[in-house]
């Protein structure tokens, strides 16, 4: 239980450290390289969204196909 | 030719989303190091965004409309620039402006010794040095927008086009309570489902937009917060249709309550953010400026509004392709 313990410790040093020794994914990709990732971001969620509707559309269909 | 409309749509959509992507940003002063100056000599960096730098730029602070001259100034290349000063004692703003031929960068340094004034140099832009060529048409650089300013033709035409079907629906539903259809109420939910496609867009690419340029996912603004509350009352509008068993019981519902959610729609988009009394970080709102000189130019508009347009008739498409769908299913069920 203890080494448990200790070793959970540890671990959480070694991600904090790690924390502040580099920006997050998430920082470096929002503000990096005057924020044109973000709108990359916006435009893949839109496409993905549309996308979603489309295949459900595209199942509701196959499954009006299927009626006899 | 009945669907010119949707050629029309997906041509401005095309048209719209490529010029969002493409247009560059105005050059702009974005950073300067160091960001403090007190009396005495000092060298500046200073960093540009989509500049071109010349040899020779005039360089100078700018402190309550009385200026100081660089001593020397050296390009190390098209976006950084190297400036030294002799900083005076006795500047009276807490925050000077530095600025490198016609562009400005407001309130860059912060001042110490602080005083009545200082005799304003003669320096400052005879002709426009900046090489502007191939940069005719551009978008605004704001600092802490910058590149995302693009997200305007993407993440606001998702809330256009859902008040646009949201209306559609309404319009439905009113059409119901005078006639009975059941063809209008089918509609009616229809349009309010694809709409809430667009309001669950406009929520999560708000979201990124908002964690690069306000630090945070989801903030208290108010308008955030009436978008939410907006799309759960419509989640309830699809929640109330389900628990009602006749058709034109629930028709006349659904009509009813309906009207009453949209003009809730109006009230927390439109009405409470716009309020004085309440704060809003979108612009437009709680006194902000909203489509105004700040906020847009006409190079943003004329991309904006093909772009509303062009999502409105997308939307209106997908509307039109999932009540024919139901027509379908319905009349297959018979």
């Amino acid at each position: 239980m203890r080494t448990l313990l200790s070793f959970f410790l540890l671990l959480t040093t070694i991600i904090a450290n790690a924390q502040n020794a580099a920006p997050s994914w998430l920082e470096s990709t929002l503000y990096g390289s005057g924020k044109i990732n973000v709108v990359v971001g916006v435009v893949a969620v839109i496409i993905l969204g549309i996308g979603i509707w489309l295949w459900r559309m595209d199942r509701r269909i196959s499954n009006l196909e299927r009626k006899p | 030719m009945k669907h010119w409309w949707k050629f029309l749509g997906i041509g401005l959509l095309l048209f719209a989303s490529i010029a969002a992507l493409r247009v560059p940003l105005a050059p702009a002063l974005v950073h300067v190091s160091p960001d403090r100056i007190a009396p005495g000599p000092v060298e500046l960096t200073i960093t540009g965004y989509n500049t071109r730098f010349g040899k020779e730029e005039s360089v100078y602070l700018k402190n309550d409309n009385q200026r100081v001259c660089a001593t020397s100034v050296t390009t190390l290349d098209g976006t950084h620039l190297s400036a030294r000063f002799d900083i005076p004692a006795g500047m009276k703003a807490n925050l000077t402006d530095i600025a490198v031929g016609r562009l400005i960068y407001n309130g860059a340094l912060f001042t110490e010794g602080l005083g009545a004034g200082i005799t304003s140099g003669s320096c400052g832009p005879s002709t426009n040095k900046i090489d502007m060529s191939g940069l005719a048409f551009v978008f605004p650089n704001r600092s802490i927008l910058y590149e995302s300013i693009r997200n305007l033709h993407f993440h606001v035409p998702m809330w256009f086009t859902m008040i646009v079907l949201m209306g559609i629906s309404v319009f439905q539903s009113i059409k119901v309570l005078g006639s009975n259809s059941l063809d209008r109420d089918l509609a009616a939910e229809m349009s309010v489902r694809i709409g809430l496609v667009f309001c669950v867009l406009g929520l999560i690419t708000g979201a990124l937009w908002a964690r690069a340029t306000w630090g945070a996912f989801w903030t208290n603004d108010v308008k955030l917060n009436g978008a939410a509350v907006t799309g759960l009352i419509y989640v309830a509008y699809l929640v109330l249709r389900g628990s009602v068993q006749d058709a034109h019981k629930r028709a006349r519902l659904a009509a009813i309550y309906n009207v009453f959610a949209f003009v809730l729609l109006v009230l927390f988009l439109f009405v409470v953010p716009r309020l004085n009394a309440i704060d809003s970080l979108h612009p437009g709102n709680g006194g902000n400026s909203g489509f105004s000189d700040l906020d847009m130019d006409n190079n943003l508009r004329s991309i904006f509004y093909p772009a509303v347009l062009g999502w409105i008739l997308l939307g209106c498409w997908m509307y039109d392709l999932r009540v024919r769908a139901a027509r379908l299913a319905n009349a297959l069920d018979r």
